[in-house]
């Protein structure tokens, strides 16, 4: 055998294939091609809150309401509402919308779809439409929503992600198949193919409500869980956008000709979760001296080389009533010694949990470096995000760096997720509960008059800062890159692509 | 008939290594902490919705019982669902596995005779100029974090010269070559080091053998030693190296997969693993399984053929 | 055919082998003196952060390395993370390379119904996804870099044990085997004083290799917690932790990766040179 010759073969034929491709530029790209780490699990608007789907079920089912580009609410499948006097009714008019079978969106279908988010046990998340006491259909076009009580946020709550609108007939004729391929959809794209843990390729929808839209032939959402990944496909032309490109290479992306990268405001806040349940932070004290032992500015600075905002208080900077004149804690490290020493702490060794998401270990050596500084001393445990979500939950952590982001601009259910004792979540598990911030939270809800709601979110964030619920970090924008062969393309700050809009140039 | 009966032997020794797989992975996976549901709900789903979801997928049964009915539909070729998407599982491993295979017999078929030519080469100057540069490179291969080595082509052949794509499978077999020709240059520049340095110590070894010398005695050409003697005595070894890391692959060409972006069976092992999706876990493991007891056969076979004092 | 050589027992010569030993050898030994040295060498606390000296680059006064993400000196942390990975090289490498070496002797000398279940064991080891058995092994035992050797041990013996079988399949009937099964010596004298001598060089040359993949892997696996914690300085670690600013910043990845090729390069001579001396004396 020789064995000399056949590897030359083989070589040879490698190298002769590949040649012809040797040939810079891509064949003609009609579809606009997005990647993001956050995958697309269930094209079902009721069955799940994470950021992936999230970004997926906006394309596929519209709201009654919709936000533009202001981010001012305005007329979706609804083209009219009105709300009764006492502000606890409110009567939507619908357009004449149809699913993309061609069937009509009817009032039976929006009473079945918001009735499903909110009664169904496998709901995932219902609490946008927990105030709803009855949703019915008055006449195939007019839907009549009635409240337990007057609660502000509604309106906003129903262009939340899972108040999508879904087709009762087919749901009821598939049941959950009716979700795992070719789902009849509302919003402006239909399913063309979904490849699960790979890319979910949209196809406009042919019946959209909205005349003219989408403005381009079609979209691929793709999974690319590596940051250098996506960078490298945003420079290689494979991806008309990205979202999340590293802080430290955004300066350079920036200045890359045929790369944009706006730096859009986005609900995202980062934070330290304090564990209220455990030893030392049940003490009010400690938790205090935690937050005046960091310097939050110079973290903002080294986490996001100067292009996010210090948090000053417990809510994301860019919601609603978000009191930007607060001063929040102030580094004061002499402070934070004395604070633990009124507190009896002894020094015993916390345990900081962090989960696998990019930058987190960074952020972790941070606060540890200064917290040792004023005499905690910290261990970090990093696990991924299954171990995670066991733990914190379980209330198996001192401290936990992470971050979290509202999924609309009202900052009603951001409070009630990490901030209120008595709404479900434990103050996103910190297990945090002021009778006071509990009240004020119904409060601010059932309060109509704008100026009078600014006032109790303020209080809100004023006792929850200083009693150190969480640790306010930071408020980074979203660091989504955009090639110059798409326009018309951007974010809101609740994570829905303006999809719709956008074109691609020739 | 001896070869036909020791194969059988071995295809029905498959059963209870399937079966031992099956259950360990089984046990494992289920015992780790991590609640699929709670991944899949997000991060503001209510308890009650995780515990509803749970019962619906029959996850707070009895590890047992879970058991029994996977094996159940398994024995009736059914690998049931993926606990994230709720599409079969059969289906999804399918989706992936054409680029994993694709990339591995890539891999092959670039390193196998690279790492054949270079071990010639080296072994037949040993202690030369040519020996040492070609340690040298197989020390570096060797020594090279794979990630760095993959971006860096990334980069440079994808992004500056533009001569290949960065990510992806594409469509058809000549778009698959084009696609996966960096992931696969990536995962040779360790393969071949380290088919090459094995080889190449068999090589000099048996270049030293009785039988060798023996045969130089008669004055036989070295080329001709070289190619009937000393090549087919020194393969063995690398072969079952080979084996070993091709089996390795189809499990683990997760970093090339991850930063090529590449639809192979490794994202989505590290997808599955991440989001606790224990059907495909169990179904991929299954898999992998049965392609390392194929592979190991594979080289049981050609090793009988290539020395007949193996035995199968 | 006259002589029956127990090959261990062969002198050492001097000669080619020795000069790799020795450059092998020195490079372990240097590194060795700079781990336990380390505080010494590096002046400065690997673990102290700066938040006005982030992304030095190498040259910069009081930082000759330059600076990682967070301020940290880059030499002290090369220095310091020796004494880990020196460890990790040996932890991670000694235990599966016994049980493999004894499994692989064991399997390939018996042959029969014993080599086949052992076999069998090695396929189901080598088939199971070895991230599965990370998740379970920080589920049950913790993460940490102590229960990253368990992992490592409870997988890494295949590879040993696959190699050893194959290595004595063909020595078993070599002629010196035989000659010393008619001399009436026993089994366990044949495998560890005529056969495990002349399987060393393979099994060595592929211990460097595993050195080496251990020091690797172990930063691919810290996503799911295996491996050192952060923010303990580790050369795989340093490298994963710099993956996102090797663009701009290169030095934090670019002097771990040395260091560690370094290190590397220095077990791959020490076991050329073996291979070497050890090769003279083989039949």
């Amino acid at each position: 055998m020789n064995w000399h010759r056949i590897a030359a073969v083989g070589l040879a034929t490698a190298l002769a294939l590949s040649a012809p491709w040797i040939v810079p530029g891509a064949a003609a790209q009609e579809s606009i091609r997005i990647g993001s780490p956050y995958r697309t699990t269930t094209l079902d608007p009721m069955r799940s809150a994470a950021a992936g789907n999230i970004e997926t079920f906006g394309q596929l089912y519209s709201r009654l309401l919709r936000r533009n580009a202001q981010g001012e609410l305005e007329p979706g499948l609804a083209e009219s509402w009105e709300v009764s006097p006492d502000g606890t009714t409110v009567t939507l008019k619908l357009r004449d919308a149809k699913f993309s079978d061609g069937s009509p969106i009817t009032a039976d279908d929006v009473v079945f779809s918001l009735l499903r988010v909110r009664d169904d046990k496998e709901s995932a998340y219902p609490a946008p439409l927990q105030q709803l006491k009855d949703a019915k259909a008055q006449d195939p076009k007019t839907v009549v929503l009635t409240l337990e009580h007057p609660f502000a946020p509604f309106l906003g709550n129903l262009e939340v992600f899972n108040a999508g609108i879904v087709s009762k007939a087919d749901v009821e004729k598939r049941g959950a198949d009716a979700f795992t391929k070719d789902p009849l959809t509302s919003g402006p794209y239909a399913v063309s193919e979904w490849r699960p843990n790979d890319r979910l390729v949209l196809k406009p929808n042919p019946n959209y409500w909205r005349e003219g839209y989408p403005k381009n032939a079609g979209a691929e959402l793709i999974e690319v869980p590596d940051q250098n990944t996506r960078v490298s496909m945003m420079l290689s032309g494979e991806l008309d956008a990205a979202r999340e490109m590293p802080w430290s290479q955004v300066a350079e992306l920036q200045g890359r000709e045929g790369l944009s990268l706006p730096l859009e405001p986005s609900t995202v806040i980062y934070m330290t979760l304090l564990n209220g349940k455990k030893p030392p932070f049940d003490n009010v004290k400690v938790r205090q001296a935690a937050a005046h032992a960091l310097d939050v500015a110079a973290i903002t600075q080294a986490m996001s080389f100067g292009n996010a905002k210090p948090a000053n208080t417990t809510i994301p900077g860019a919601l609603e009533f978000h009191a930007a004149d607060l001063p929040g804690v102030a580094y004061d490290p002499e402070k934070a010694k004395a604070l633990l020493a009124e507190a009896g702490y002894n020094g015993e060794e916390v345990t900081m949990l962090i989960s696998d998401i990019a930058d987190l270990d960074k952020l972790a050596a941070l606060i540890q470096a200064q917290w040792q500084a004023v005499g905690i001393p910290s261990k970090i445990e990093k696990v991924d995000r299954g171990v995670w979500w066991e733990r914190v939950p379980g209330a198996d952590y001192h401290a936990a760096p992470s971050w979290w982001y509202n999924e609309t601009l009202d900052p009603d259910l951001a409070v009630r997720w990490a901030l209120c004792g008595t709404c479900g979540t434990e103050s996103f598990y910190t297990f945090y509960s002021n009778p006071k911030v509990n009240e004020l939270t119904e409060a601010a809800a059932a309060e109509l008059d704008p100026a009078k709601r600014r006032e109790l979110y303020r209080q809100i964030q004023e006792i929850t800062t200083n009693e150190v619920a969480q640790i306010p970090l930071y408020y980074p924008p979203f660091t989504n890159a955009y090639g110059a062969r798409v326009e018309g393309l951007s974010m809101s700050p609740a994570l829905q692509w303006s999809l719709e809009d956008a074109s691609v140039k020739n | 008939m001896s070869l036909f009966s020791a194969l059988g032997q071995r295809l029905l020794q498959l059963i209870p290594v399937l079966i031992g797989i099956s259950v360990v992975s089984f046990l494992l996976v289920q015992l780790s902490p991590g609640d699929p549901v709670r991944l899949l709900l997000g991060d503001r789903a209510t308890a009650e919705a995780v515990a509803q979801v749970r019962e619906r997928y029959g996850l707070d049964e009895p590890l047992l019982q879970q058991y029994f009915t996977y094996v159940g539909n398994l024995i009736q070729g059914d690998l049931g669902r993926s606990i994230r998407f709720q599409l079969p599982v059969g289906d999804l491993i399918l989706d992936f596995l054409p680029a994993t295979l694709f990339l591995i017999a890539y891999v092959v078929v670039i390193s196998v005779p690279a790492a054949v030519l270079l071990a010639v080469a080296a072994a037949r100057s040993q202690g030369g100029l040519v020996d040492q540069a070609i340690r040298l490179f197989a020390v570096v291969g060797m020594t090279f974090p794979v990630f760095w080595l993959a971006l860096m082509m990334s980069r440079f052949f994808g992004v500056e010269l533009g001569w290949f794509p960065v990510s992806g499978y594409g469509e058809g077999f000549v778009d698959h070559l084009h696609h996966l020709f960096l992931p696969a240059v990536s995962t040779s520049a360790w393969l071949i080091p380290l088919l090459l340095r094995n080889l190449r110590a068999a090589l000099i070894e048996e270049m030293q053998a009785d039988h060798v010398t023996a045969s130089r005695s008669k004055g036989l050409g070295e080329t001709y030693i070289f190619r009937r003697h000393v090549l087919p005595n020194s393969v063995l070894p690398t072969l079952n190296l080979l084996g070993l890391m091709i089996s390795f692959l189809i499990g683990g060409s997760v970093v090339v997969e991850i930063v090529y972006a590449v639809p192979g069976l490794g994202s989505l092992m590290v997808g599955s693993v991440v989001g606790r999706d224990y059907y495909v876990i169990q179904g991929l493991t299954l898999v992998y399984a049965l392609a390392t007891v194929v592979v190991t056969l594979t080289v049981d076979i050609l090793s009988t053929l290539i020395d007949p004092r193996v035995k199968l | 055919m006259t002589d029956i050589p127990a090959p261990a027992a062969r002198p050492v010569r001097i000669g080619p082998g020795a000069v790799e030993i020795a450059l092998g050898g020195g490079i372990i030994l240097a590194w060795l003196t700079l781990a336990l040295g380390a505080p010494l060498f590096a002046g400065l606390d690997p673990n102290a952060i700066s938040f006005t000296a982030l992304l030095q680059p190498p040259g910069t006064p009081g930082h000759l390395l330059g600076t990682d993400h967070i301020g940290r000196d880059v030499l002290a942390r090369v220095l310091f993370a020796a004494r880990i990975d020196i460890w990790m090289g040996v932890a991670g490498v000694v235990p599966p390379l016994l049980i493999g070496v004894l499994v692989g002797l064991i399997s390939g000398y018996a042959g029969g119904r014993l080599d086949a279940v052992m076999m069998r064991l090695v396929d189901i080891t080598v088939a199971f996804p070895f991230f599965v058995l990370v998740i379970a092994i920080v589920g049950i035992l913790g993460p940490g870099l102590g229960n990253y050797f368990v992992a490592l041990a409870l997988v890494g013996w295949v590879s040993y044990a696959r190699l050893m079988r194959a290595e004595v399949m063909v020595l078993r009937n070599k002629e010196f085997v035989t000659a010393a099964k008619v001399l009436g010596y026993g089994a366990p004298t044949i495998l560890f004083r005529h056969i495990l001598p002349n399987t060393l060089t393979a099994v060595l040359v592929y211990a460097t290799t595993d050195a080496v993949l251990v020091l690797l892997a172990g930063a691919s696996l810290g996503f799911l917690g295996l491996g050192v914690q952060p923010p303990t300085p580790e050369w795989g670690a340093m490298i994963a932790e710099g993956q996102p600013y090797v663009v701009q910043a290169w030095w934090i990845c670019f002097f771990p990766g040395l260091a560690a090729m370094s290190l590397c390069l220095g077990f791959i001579l020490l076991s050329d040179g073996f291979s070497r001396v050890l090769g003279a004396g083989r039949r």
